[in-house]
């Protein structure tokens, strides 16, 4: 059985990062796994989107996916793509500090968490997708806590090494917001 | 009057040598005489500098010659050197792929003014730029010889080529390249001369200059680089016992000779 | 691991020692990681001041018998082509990464974009595990047979990660390199020749003769087109209506919208080309046996198209249900590789 979890966002909300995280936690808990991230040219406020694939035996699943198990919606920025891939049951996870609109698809399982408003609070505006991914792991049960712990650490540049406490912080924010 | 013996060669039997006039000068690591170069050519005495430098440093057999294309090329098919061919204009690149890979190797390429300055413009800077180990030569005569006499990068103002019949012309065809300065500039380059072997004094000068460009090698001094003038009677359209005369006063008084650079 | 970065670890793996390389998207990665990995092995990478400087490096590298790449994208291969040619002539192995945009470069890659009568064999992956293993499997061939291997890939092999653990895979006993360069033969009277114009210098009447030497290459050539046994992943052909054919990343979408129209009762089955070159043109003269048509699908207006025509021969008709695909860069995500929309165009090709 293969669940995707697809991530948009605009460039410099963490996307890639929060993709590469969930994908490491996940491959650390024996998992088969592919990711696909994608981006515009611009390094800050282009659209960037991640596709995860999670599955016990070899992905068969192409890079990008017709339909999606869940979703983490950051900004209403070029969401439509990642929208048109809900189906019924999707999980579905909203920034709702900044999404502004509607998620109008039916039957969805929608989630909103406050995940700038939470990173703002711990002090660091940029660990809102560490937020949103510690609330995306107890909303689904695809990856434990730990494993995005640990996931933080392989994840971050060198240069980043000293962010990781905050990072993990953020999970964990995350986590007690999704109750 | 005195009675001189009167000498002959006996002709009931084969000799036991081949007759000849003088003693055989062709450097030991010339294999086959014939080169087909044109009479008159400065190429093959140029080359010849470089072989007996290459063998009097004892290097033979860690050498690599890089050629290029033009009317040189005849001299990767003579040598007992290993030779790597290249195409026009990249030798310095394919050099460098060498000694990266086998830094033990001495590595020399052979180029042309049309083939380093024309063609392969950038990856001679290049390679002086980033202070590769390898030695270039650069065997200048103004014009493209093989395809009979073309202008290049490198020919003077006033100089007549096929393509150029009233004389290099600034306003038309630009200035030449003076590609010795140009290198000399690089930090990367560790040896850079001009000589000629139009004239006998020139030729042991512009040995002396291959020598101290091998050695800038062998001590990893960084990128050397010597450009030789030479003659091409046949690409000036003159005379061949002109041609000496007529590079140094057309192509050496622009190329002026001597060291640009040493370490 | 990300596809660039397991391309790299393939290719160290593969006992690559030097590479060759200028930045280009969506290339750049795999010079990024060859600049990491080679060191630590001993090897050499080097950034070159352009396509042409690199594929010269690269050159000269090779013709010591060091095993090594160079790669770009397809305009970068389209300055390189003149070396790619001559590399050929001059009996050399390389391996030629291109990390193409879209499928634009099939002919480029197929019928090479340089000049004279030489072939350089294909190998398109469609994914990282397989992009692993064919580009370990490109060194061994550019050694065997003496001559340039390319690999296509493209953004989405560059960009997507799986989990893949890159073991270096034994093809057996090493190819002779006794051509290869390293100075020692100077002197001897025998000292060696790597070059374009023939594979040994002129004595005793032998050696430098284009004529010959031409003849020897094109007969080189020949054995290694005949060695090489094309490579296709075939599935669900035996009873399909529409035989899809597609290679590279689209062949892993079509792989996925054939599964999907299966199970909606469409006879669908698919035909991947693993080599462009040589194309596995049996394979899929087989797979469309049977078939009421063949449908290509390809992300440019229509190349490979023509090598299924002369696999099929007429006996099928064949629709191409392709067409160039491209976001606003111009060559990250095809909006068209997508399952649903490929599902339909297989299904539409059949009415």
């Amino acid at each position: 059985m293969e669940r995707e979890l697809v991530l948009s966002g605009i460039g410099g909300q963490g996307i890639q990062l929060a993709a590469q995280v969930v994908a490491r936690a996940a491959i650390a808990e024996g998992r088969e796994v592919q990711l696909f991230g994608s981006y515009g040219g611009m390094m800050r406020g282009g659209n960037t989107e991640a596709t995860i694939v999670i599955g016990d035996e070899p992905v068969e699943a192409p890079p990008t996916v017709g339909s999606t198990w869940s979703a983490i919606l950051m900004h209403h920025d070029y969401v439509e793509p990642t929208l048109a891939r809900l189906r019924p049951g999707s999980i579905v996870l909203r920034n709702s500090t900044v999404y502004e609109g509607e998620v109008a698809v039916d039957g969805i399982d929608l989630h909103d968490i406050p995940a700038t408003d939470l990173a703002v609070d711990l002090g660091n505006i940029m660990t809102a997708s560490m937020v949103m991914t510690g609330a995306y792991a107890r909303l689904t049960g695809l990856v434990a806590l730990a494993s995005l712990d640990a996931a933080v650490a392989e994840s971050l540049p060198p240069y980043r090494t000293k962010h990781v406490e905050l990072n993990v912080t953020a999970l964990r924010a995350g986590w007690e917001a999704a109750c | 009057m005195t009675d001189v013996p009167v000498r002959f060669v006996p002709t009931d039997k084969a000799p036991t040598r081949a007759a000849r006039m003088v003693d055989d000068f062709t450097p030991a690591l010339i294999e086959v005489g014939e080169h087909h170069l044109c009479p008159g050519c400065g190429e093959p005495i140029a080359m010849r500098s470089v072989l007996e430098v290459i063998a009097e440093l004892d290097v033979v057999q860690r050498s690599i010659a890089v050629f290029g294309i033009g009317c040189y090329t005849a001299f990767s098919n003579n040598l007992d050197l290993e030779v790597c061919q290249a195409l026009h204009g990249r030798a310095p690149s394919v050099a460098t792929g060498i000694k990266r890979a086998k830094p033990n190797t001495v590595v020399v390429t052979v180029q042309g003014d049309g083939d380093m300055v024309n063609e392969g413009l950038q990856e001679v800077l290049h390679t002086a730029a980033r202070g590769e180990s390898v030695t270039c030569i650069m065997l200048n005569n103004g014009v493209f010889g093989e395809t009979g006499g073309h202008l290049t990068a490198t020919t003077v103002l006033g100089q007549r080529t096929k393509n150029t019949l009233d004389g290099r012309d600034a306003e038309q065809h630009g200035y030449p390249i003076l590609i010795s300065n140009l290198i000399a500039q690089l930090e990367g380059a560790a040896y850079v001369a001009r000589g000629a072997v139009n004239t006998a004094g020139n030729v042991s000068r512009t040995k002396r200059m291959i020598t101290r460009a091998f050695e800038t090698q062998l001590e990893r001094r960084g990128f050397s680089f010597v450009e030789i003038l030479t003659m091409c009677p046949t690409g000036w359209f003159i005379e061949t016992e002109e041609a000496p005369a007529y590079l140094d006063d057309n192509l050496a008084a622009v190329h002026v000779g001597g060291v640009l650079k040493d370490w | 691991m990300e596809g660039s970065e397991a391309i790299a670890e393939a290719m160290v793996a593969a006992g690559c020692r030097f590479f060759a390389g200028y930045p280009m998207t969506p290339f750049t990665e795999i010079l990024e990681q060859m600049a990491k990995q080679l060191p630590p092995v001993g090897g050499v990478c080097m950034n070159a001041e352009s396509e042409l400087e690199a594929v010269g490096m690269a050159w000269g590298a090779a013709a010591t018998g060091t095993p090594a790449a160079t790669g770009s994208t397809g305009q970068g291969l389209s300055l390189m082509q003149e070396s790619i040619a001559e590399l050929a002539m001059a009996r050399l192995p390389l391996v030629v990464l291109n990390m193409a945009r879209a499928q634009g470069d099939y002919w480029q890659a197929t019928r090479g974009g340089g000049h004279g009568d030489y072939r350089t064999p294909v190998l398109a992956p469609m994914d990282v595990p397989e992009a692993v293993e064919l580009t370990q499997r490109a060194f061994h061939w550019a050694a065997t047979w003496r001559n340039p291997v390319l690999v296509f890939g493209d953004y989405y092999l560059a960009h997507t990660s799986q989990s893949v653990d890159v073991q270096p895979i034994d093809f057996g006993p090493a190819p002779d390199v006794s051509w290869a360069l390293d100075g020692s033969s100077g002197g001897s009277g025998r000292a060696k020749l790597v070059s374009p114009l023939g594979t040994q210098k002129q004595r005793d009447d032998v050696g430098y003769d284009l004529s010959e030497h031409y003849l020897a290459c094109a007969a080189a050539t020949h054995a290694m087109l005949k060695g090489i046994e094309p490579m296709a992943e075939v599935a669900l052909c035996d009873d399909a209506d529409v035989v899809v054919v597609a290679y590279g990343t689209p062949g892993r979408y079509i792989r996925a919208a054939v599964k999907a129209l299966r199970e909606r009762g469409v006879k669908a089955g698919y035909v991947r080309p693993i080599t462009l070159l040589p194309f596995p043109t049996e394979a899929v003269a087989r797979a469309a046996e049977g078939a009421k048509v063949v449908a290509v699908y390809e992300n440019n207006q229509g190349q490979m198209v023509d090598d299924v025509r002369l696999a099929v021969l007429g006996r099928t008709p064949v629709s191409f249900i392709g067409g160039l695909s491209l976001d606003t860069s111009g060559f990250g995500i095809a909006p068209d590789l997508d399952v649903t929309i490929l599902g339909d165009r297989i299904a539409g090709a059949l009415s």
